[in-house]
């Protein structure tokens, strides 16, 4: 996102160009928190990535020589960046991988029969009851895993699944997960050697980069599911299309005929809402698809027309819920009364262990000034201005969710979760220290 | 100087943060510096800036001078210079203890320095040292450290530099903050600033500051504006300034060249603007329309801009953004924002405000657009409405507090009533059942900071403070006037109700006369008996001063005549003494002493003093006391026919805005009295009635209407020769 003007306020290109420097990691990691707090960086898209890259120069400058101290470092530099946006899920998505990363790679280098002194939870539960007991929406009920075998080898499967699916040539880092099972050095942690650190922190490193580039193709692999999705002649809803949903449809597009319904609120101060679009529309034109824009409630009037509505999440919630535009909430819930599927599109790194919303909160407030004129005097000390900027849909509302793992039903979710969280770190955000 | 280049960000990040101290090294252009002016050199947050900078008074729990560094960060400013002025250590031990230090490792400034100037008396002689030491050799934003906003600079700072690099002349780019018409919170009381800006260029061409106390509401523009610099200009008056300034190293030069400027905008820019043929320097406004600026640079837009705060036009500088380092604050409904560790009773009615950790709000209270500090105890079915408590204040049972300010650890006891626009400084104390009145100002200690004697008949035996009395413009400082219109942002009210003031606009001139804008009937009794006047601008030229005169001069007379009898000569000693030591012109002399009496005359009127009849008043306002209309004739009057025409035009207009159905009557039967004591003349009363300006509007004509009969009674009595007809 090239700015016209080179400015002197930082913005996400900037901060990560800064990573490239030698600044102090307290530096670069109080940097991205005042980033996310005054929302110079926003966006799920934006904010996963900057917390991705953020991670990595925690693992790449701050002192560590055994794998316990940098799951602690990393879960401090974690917790603060998600306290600098409790809303924005992804930021602790992302640090949740990165710990669960740095416990595979750990236990991948440790003798596979010493238990693993993980730092927080002295908690152990059977291996088995994990797979079953974890469909629990609640993570906070969740039994806990212990760390050592059986948590090397069921992380290890969704590792390679998206790694199956994975555009990227991936081998050389299944290399460095194969030598698992196969070593007999029974070395603890605590006493791990210069070499093994420096094999530790390359993998952990290679293992970030790979999530980045994960995030880079999401869009793309999932666009892959377009053409199963919509089928010839199908009336497609969308409520404010993500540049994910946008993607999507495009794929679409290239194959399909069909009509494309854009539903959206009329914007706040004027700006004209349905121009955001214009370029989506005008691609989808020259591929001679048909598309609607809508405001307000004249979406209503062709839901019954409708055979399915794409919604694009910033966030979707252990239990199934979405984070989402706001008023997609309404739309969606027309959409059901119409009977009709209702699909989210997301990475599979905006899924989260964590729940925190019910439907009564819009989960972020916008700025007062988005909706109102500052410059009247007459409304501005005399209203609270208090408009939604995402909103919170249930998970009865949704069908199918699709990621750049595959589609899938409300009841895979949970696997996918504790396919890529390690039990240790799904409550992460409730032992955030208290350190200044 | 390509505009091109590296983000200020990174090449600050990607620097190790040195020391403070290197000064005239040469910087590259890529690096953007700030000058923080945390002293205003102002004392609008009395009795609080006493023992405290103003910077580090809390706004919404947060210090002010927060505002301005995560201002100053989230535009990439790397460089640092801040000037404290008074209290310089408390401000350098806050600073280098905070996580702005350059010693912290997350500092996001690479230099954070402190400039010291010893006997620095003024904004300008700060920056005119600040040239001396040349720290500054790029572009830097000037700004104060009581702003608060959330502008992004990066499209003005391009704009800017494009600017300069077309010309040097063009040195500074202010960012201002339309307000819209019509009265907005955020605005400042008592000062409008008034831009002149080039709608094509953006050039500012006229800087003016306008205020109620003025009695000519008109600007006076260089017709060189017209005629040379511009074809298509706005004037507007609709602006928030935050002084939030892009400038060039040349604006410091252009400080020193000028050693008498001492306020960046009523000095340095009204005189840069103003003499733009001699120093050929060009000023630039850019208007934004989008996000927040603003100054609390009184206790008035202190309480404007915490209700912004608390409104979230400040985002993301609010507190349940948590932007502030410390703090973890959650929005309920109602805009109450409750920061963890905060105990409400549950049945205490909190809405629209700010509640801290530690604070505990007991049973039954209602608080309304309050903001509240860290550690408050607030007793049971309090009332809190408008007011800020800082830290660690303690408010008894059942007390009712509105619309104040109480400072870190004040105290109030139970059933107390505090009322609209008090402020308590720190640490102040009050008994139980203390009812204060409007306004009151309380402290432990004085103005030159020491103890006070405590004041336990007004506050209780309990207490330790007494009223806080600003000797400093009692005593020390000689240029206090009364028409100083920063008087009006010392208190945390704004009110003009009881005030002089003029109502003098361009198109009326029927209201530059004596105006009182009371419509309703029973106004004007009262208003003479609140001994209420107004400014009067009929010769705008000394309508400063001639104001004060003015309305001194009518109290006088009108104070004498009510006396009862007596001779007049005390009267009229006391007003050649008025008008001595005010230099007031033969004209406003005349103009005073018309008023009074017409005033007098009119009042006689009411059922107050007794209901007479016209005749009778106007013949009591007169000749009750001895030696009355002599002093018209010599005093009022003192010449021949224009005077006698100004003196009866003066009276006109008074009896007009007495809204009276007889004050023509009461104008015919003075003007007769007059006559028959040979104080007018024949051709004073016929000069008047053939002078257009006793016709200018329709009442004024009514009132000349009135008189007819005497005219024309006149100009008979004229052809005759004789006068010894009775009339009536």
């Amino acid at each position: 996102m090239p700015s016209a003007v080179p400015g002197f306020a930082p913005t996400l290109d900037s901060y990560l160009r800064s990573l490239k420097g030698h600044a102090h990691l307290d530096l670069t990691i109080q940097s991205l928190v005042d980033l996310l707090k005054r929302r110079q960086i926003s966006g799920p898209e934006d904010c996963a990535l900057a917390t991705a890259n953020c991670l990595r120069q925690v693992v790449a400058k701050s002192k560590w020589t055994d794998a316990d101290t940098l799951l602690a470092n990393v879960s401090r530099a974690g917790s603060k960046l998600m306290r600098a946006r409790p809303n924005e899920l992804v930021i602790g998505n992302i640090v949740r991988r990165v710990l669960g990363l740095i416990r595979d790679e750990a236990t991948e280098d440790r003798n596979d029969g010493a238990p693993s002194e993980t730092p927080s939870e002295g908690q152990m539960t059977p291996i088995g009851e994990m797979s079953q007991s974890f469909h629990s929406s609640a993570p906070t009920e969740a039994p806990r895993r212990p760390g050592p075998v059986g948590a090397a080898s069921s992380a290890n499967i969704p590792r390679s699944l998206s790694m199956l699916l994975s555009a990227k040539d991936v081998a050389d880092n299944e290399g460095t997960i194969s030598p698992f099972g196969n070593s007999g050095t029974s070395t603890p942690l605590h006493r791990t050697t210069n070499s093994q650190v420096h094999a530790l922190r390359s993998e952990v490193i290679n293992g970030i980069q790979e999530i980045i580039d994960e995030m880079g193709q999401v869009d793309d692999q999932i666009a892959a599911h377009a053409e199963v999705q919509i089928r010839p002649g199908d009336h497609i809803l969308v409520y404010h299309p993500s540049p994910t949903v946008q993607r999507f449809i495009l794929r679409a597009a290239q194959k399909r005929k069909f009509t494309l319904l854009i539903h959206c609120m009329p914007q706040p101060r004027g700006a004209t809402g349905h121009d955001n679009y214009r370029a989506l529309r005008d691609k989808l034109k020259s591929q001679g698809v048909q598309s609607i824009v809508m405001t307000t409630g004249g979406g209503m009037s062709y839901m019954s027309r409708v055979n399915k509505m794409i919604i694009g999440a910033s966030a979707i919630t252990a239990n199934g819920g979405v984070v989402s535009e706001n008023f997609s909430t309404i739309v969606a819930a027309a959409a059901k009364h119409h009977r009709v599927p209702i699909v989210v599109l997301a990475g599979v790194y905006k899924l989260s262990p964590e729940c925190p919303y019910t439907q009564e909160t819009a989960v972020e407030f916008a700025d007062p000034m988005q909706h109102v004129d500052f410059s009247d005097g007459s409304l501005v000390h005399a209203v609270e201005v208090k408009a939604g900027l995402t909103a919170f849909l249930p998970a009865n509302l949704i069908d199918t969710y699709i990621t750049n793992l595959g589609t899938h039903t409300w009841e895979h979710l949970s696997g996918l979760i504790s396919d890529h969280y390690a039990e240790e770190d799904v409550n992460l955000h409730l032992k955030a220290p208290q350190d200044a | 100087m390509s505009s091109k280049g590296k983000s200020g960000a990174s090449s600050a990040k990607g620097r190790k943060p040195r020391a403070g101290g290197g000064g005239g090294e040469s910087k590259s252009e890529d690096v953007l510096q700030a000058v923080v002016l945390a002293d205003s050199f102002q004392d609008r947050y009395r009795p609080f800036s006493i023992e405290k900078p103003r910077c580090l008074l809390p706004l919404a729990n947060t210090p002010l001078i927060e505002y301005t560094f995560e201002f100053l960060a989230m535009n990439g400013v790397s460089e640092v210079y801040i000037y404290c002025g008074a209290h310089t250590e408390q401000v350098e031990d806050y600073v280098s203890r905070s996580r702005w230090s350059t010693a912290s490792r997350s500092c996001p400034f690479s230099v954070v320095q402190f400039v010291r100037v010893s006997d620095a008396r003024s904004i300008g002689d700060v920056l005119r040292d600040m040239d001396k030491r040349s720290l500054v050799d790029g572009d830097f934003l000037l700004v104060h450290g009581d702003v608060v906003s959330n502008l992004v600079l990066d499209k003005v700072l391009a704009a800017h530099r494009k600017r300069r690099e077309e010309s040097a002349a063009n040195i500074m780019t202010m960012v201002l903050r339309s307000g819209g018409p019509g009265s907005h919170g955020t605005k400042t009381n008592a000062i409008t600033p008034v831009f002149t800006i080039d709608s094509r260029n953006k050039r500012c061409l006229h800087y003016e500051e306008i205020t109620p106390l003025q009695s000519d509401h008109y600007l006076t523009l260089d017709p060189a504006i017209t005629d040379e610099l511009s074809t298509d200009f706005e004037v507007r008056a609709d602006l928030i300034d935050a002084q939030v300034d892009i400038c060039t190293p040349d604006v410091l030069a252009l400080w020193s060249e000028s050693f008498d400027y001492d306020l960046p905008r009523r000095n340095f820019l009204h005189g840069v603007l103003k003499d733009w043929e001699l120093n050929g320097k060009m000023i630039y406004a850019e208007v934004l329309e989008e996000g927040y600026a603003a100054r609390a640079s009184n206790l008035q837009m202190y309480d404007s801009v915490s209700s912004d705060v608390i409104d979230g036009w400040t985002a993301p500088f609010v507190p349940h953004k948590n932007t502030s380092s410390h703090g973890s604050y959650t929005l309920y409904d109602g805009a109450l924002s409750m920061e963890d560790g905060a105990f409400s009773a549950p049945d205490a009615v909190v809405t629209r405000s700010i509640v801290a950790r530690g604070t505990t709000i007991g049973k039954g209270c209602r608080i309304n657009n309050c903001i509240i500090g860290k550690d408050c105890q607030i007793g049971d079915n309090v009332v809190l409405e408008d007011c800020y408590l800082w830290n660690d204040v303690t408010i008894g049972a059942n007390s009712v507090v509105k619309q104040s300010i109480l400072a870190d650890t004040s105290m109030v006891g139970k059933n107390c009533s505090v009322t609209e626009g008090c402020l308590f400084s720190f640490g102040v104390q009050i008994s139980d059942d203390i009812t204060l009145s409007k306004g009151t100002v309380l402290s432990t200690i004085n103005a030159s900071s020491e103890p006070v004697a405590k004041d336990t008949q007004l506050l209780g035996p309990n207490a330790n403070a007494a009223r806080f009395v600003d000797v400093c413009y009692e005593t020390e400082d000689e240029d206090y006037d009364d028409e100083d219109p920063s008087r009006l942002q010392k208190s945390l009210l704004y009110n003009i109700a009881d005030l002089n003031l003029s109502q003098s606009s361009i198109s009326t001139l029927s209201s530059e006369i004596d105006d009182d804008s009371d419509s309703d009937a029973g106004g004007f009794a009262a208003d003479a008996a609140s001994s209420r006047s107004r400014l009067s601008s009929f010769a705008s030229d000394d309508s400063n001063r001639g104001g004060a005169f003015h309305s001194d001069a009518v109290h006088g007379i009108l104070d004498a005549l009510r006396g009862g009898s007596g001779d007049f000569d005390a009267a009229k000693l006391e007003f050649m003494g008025l008008r001595l030591a005010n230099d007031a012109s033969d004209l406003m002399m005349r103009k005073a002493v018309a008023t009074a009496f017409a005033r007098r005359a009119a009042e006689l009127l009411t059922p107050e003093y007794g209901s007479l009849e016209p005749s009778k008043a106007a013949e009591k306002a007169l000749k009750t006391r001895k030696g009355a209309t002599k002093f018209i004739e010599e005093v009022g009057i003192g010449g021949e026919e224009a005077e006698q025409v100004e003196y009866i035009l003066f009276t006109q207009r008074t009896l007009f805005h007495v809204k009276d159905p007889r004050a023509g009557t009461i104008l015919a039967a003075l003007l007769q009295q007059l006559y028959a004591e040979d104080v007018l003349e024949e051709e004073g009363i016929l000069g008047w009635w053939a002078d257009e300006r006793a016709e200018e509007s329709e009442g004024l004509k009514g009132l000349k209407e009135k008189c007819r009969v005497l005219v024309e009674w006149l100009e008979n009595a004229d052809e005759e020769e004789s006068s010894e007809e009775e009339e009536d």
